[in-house]
């Protein structure tokens, strides 16, 4: 009886597999990252499978995942500096609305060779392809479009590590299981990361596939950090306390020479 | 031990002995010359990458510590005037207030980093040229084989006219409390916006515009400084969440440390030598800091986002 249940079973799951379109199966290698004292940047690993694919496709490669990591979005104020009567002072600045405080691509094939422009923008895939919109309160002038910020948005967050496309880090276990590494750098933001598969199949978006992992602070950092942001009267008053008691050790230690 | 250590309001990995070496140089010539340091202190840590508003109300918290240790030496020696540091104290408390709304202000508006720069640069600048300028003199005169000439008792100012007089026995003077308070009121504002104790004006305007005895403006001047920059961390704190704590106690014990030496070094100095060595360092990091103000930054764009919390 368990045995013909089993088989039925099999049977209507195979069934399924063949009636349905792709899918994506995913996990990541951490629900939790600790930032502690020592942090110096880590990797962690994003791992999953091409559900219902179809053979003749498999074969031909014409399957392609790309894995991308966004850290949590926040309001970002990008400020020009201006020479004014010889010294540089911040002088036009632009609101930008939800940008990602990380993003991270990560694919086994340049973006450019998975997709067309138009399919990568209009999905935001790709670190030059993120879309960056301008808050909409603020004066006249301040919400006037300037591709110079977006550029310089762009630029600075790529430089400090925070915005990369990582074209080789996505593995092909076999032909229809894959790996990704995702490199945290030290300063990674904290906060929940959404991680997305994108399922490509010749240049075209077919599934995607969501997970999410958090980057938090451990131990004393985060104790002082909460503390600090939490009840911040309480914790200048300790300030105040450890200076005082400080001041009051070295001077009892030099009277007694 | 760790050489690394992630300081956690600064948000940043800082190597240990690099900011304990800097508490430490800068309370030996503290403690050399006699001075609080912060105006030494703050521009160092600018210069060491760790942001302005924490640099700033970091130093606050730091000066509290070396100010109580020097101002128990003078409690303990009775050159402290309490009363007219209480007046003083009085205008300080409201200056400071000020001063970290005017700190907010300048950091939403993004130009917190350049005022407190200029500000450096017009202070340190004149600061230090009258410093070196006057010791250089006192020097000449005393190879000349000339005693400077002391201060006049008796000598009156327009000060000495204003009204709400009150008198201050220990500094055996008569004064209104108009300029006192004044005098208070600029210095909490200083130590709020700049992250100094505001002993290098609060000593010389003591001294020439006050006409209070020198042998008791070091000691008031502390002791006022230690409840300014006391108020001053604790609003900072509540307000901007800016002070370090981590960063505070590590300077906190190289300045101890190292004003121990400097008071020893003192000693063998002498005292026009002392002043125009410190009006010279003075300069240089006005020079430094000007330097940064008007040369082409790599970048000319920044970004800032830290407004939205990011933690959960």
């Amino acid at each position: 009886m368990t045995l013909f249940t089993a088989i039925v079973g099999m049977v209507l799951i195979a069934a399924t597999m063949t009636a349905r379109a792709e899918s994506l199966q995913m996990g990541v290698s951490v629900d939790v990252v600790p930032v502690g004292s020592d942090f110096d940047g880590t990797d962690i690993v994003v791992f999953g499978s091409i559900e219902g694919a179809d053979d003749v496709s498999l074969k031909l490669g014409q399957y392609q995942v790309v894995v991308t990591v966004l850290g949590a979005e926040e309001d970002t104020i990008v400020r020009q500096k201006e020479r004014i009567f010889g010294i540089w002072i911040n002088r036009k600045s632009r609101r930008y609305t939800d940008i990602p405080s990380f993003y991270s691509t990560i694919s086994r094939l340049p973006l450019e060779k998975i997709a067309e422009k138009a399919t990568l923008r209009e999905n935001g895939i790709g670190a030059q392809n993120l879309s960056m919109n301008l808050a909409s309160q603020g004066t006249i002038t301040s919400i006037l479009p300037a591709p110079q910020f977006v550029e310089a948005l762009r630029r600075i967050r790529h430089e400090e590590g925070l915005y990369s496309d990582n074209p080789t880090n996505l593995k092909q276990l076999s032909p229809t299981l894959f790996r990704a590494g995702v490199y945290l750098p030290p300063n990674v933001p904290i906060g929940r990361h959404q991680v997305v598969a994108h399922l490509f199949k010749n240049g075209e978006l077919l599934t995607q596939s969501k997970s999410s992992f958090r980057i938090q602070k451990v131990g004393f950092e985060r104790w002082m950090y909460d503390f600090a942001h939490q009840n911040g009267l309480l914790y200048g008053i300790m300030a105040v306390f450890i200076a005082i008691a400080t001041g009051w050790t070295a001077n009892a230690l030099f009277r007694k020479r | 031990m760790p050489v690394s250590i992630y300081l956690p309001i600064a948000e940043m990995s800082v190597n240990i002995f690099i900011l304990f070496g800097m508490g430490a140089a800068v309370g030996f010539l503290s403690g050399m010359f006699g001075v609080g340091g912060g105006f030494l202190m703050t521009p160092l840590l600018i210069f060491y990458n760790i942001p302005p508003a924490v640099a700033v109300a970091t130093e606050a918290n730091q000066i509290v510590a070396s100010s109580f240790s020097g101002a128990l030496a003078h409690l303990r020696k009775g050159t402290v005037d309490v009363k007219l540091g209480i007046m003083l104290l009085c205008g300080g408390l409201v200056g400071a207030t000020f001063g970290v709304y005017i700190f907010s202000f300048l950091r939403s508006a993004g130009q917190l980093d350049l005022i407190i720069s200029v500000l450096y640069v017009v202070f340190l600048g004149s600061i230090g040229t009258l410093m070196t300028i006057e010791s250089l003199n006192a020097i000449k005169k005393s190879r000349a084989g000339n005693a400077p000439p002391a201060r006049k008792p008796g000598q009156h100012n327009w000060i000495h006219g204003l009204p709400f007089k009150m008198r201050f026995r220990k500094s055996k003077i008569y004064l209104s409390a108009i300029p006192v308070v004044t005098l208070g009121v600029l210095v909490g504002l200083l130590a709020a916006i700049m992250g100094v104790g505001g002993g290098f004006i609060m000593v010389p305007a003591m001294i020439y515009l006050l006409r209070v005895p020198t042998n008791v403006v070091i000691g008031t001047s502390l002791f006022q400084i230690i409840f300014v920059t006391a108020y001053t961390t604790i609003i900072q704190s509540t307000t901007n969440q800016t002070v370090d704590i981590v960063l505070a106690v590590i300077l906190m014990v190289g300045g101890v440390i190292g004003a121990q030496f400097g008071a020893a070094a003192g000693h063998k100095l002498k005292g026009e030598q002392l002043r125009a060595l410190l009006g010279l360092l003075v300069l240089a990091i006005c020079l430094r800091l000007a330097y940064d103000l008007v040369i082409t930054p790599d970048d000319l764009f920044t970004t800032i986002s830290s407004f939205g919390e990011g933690g959960e």
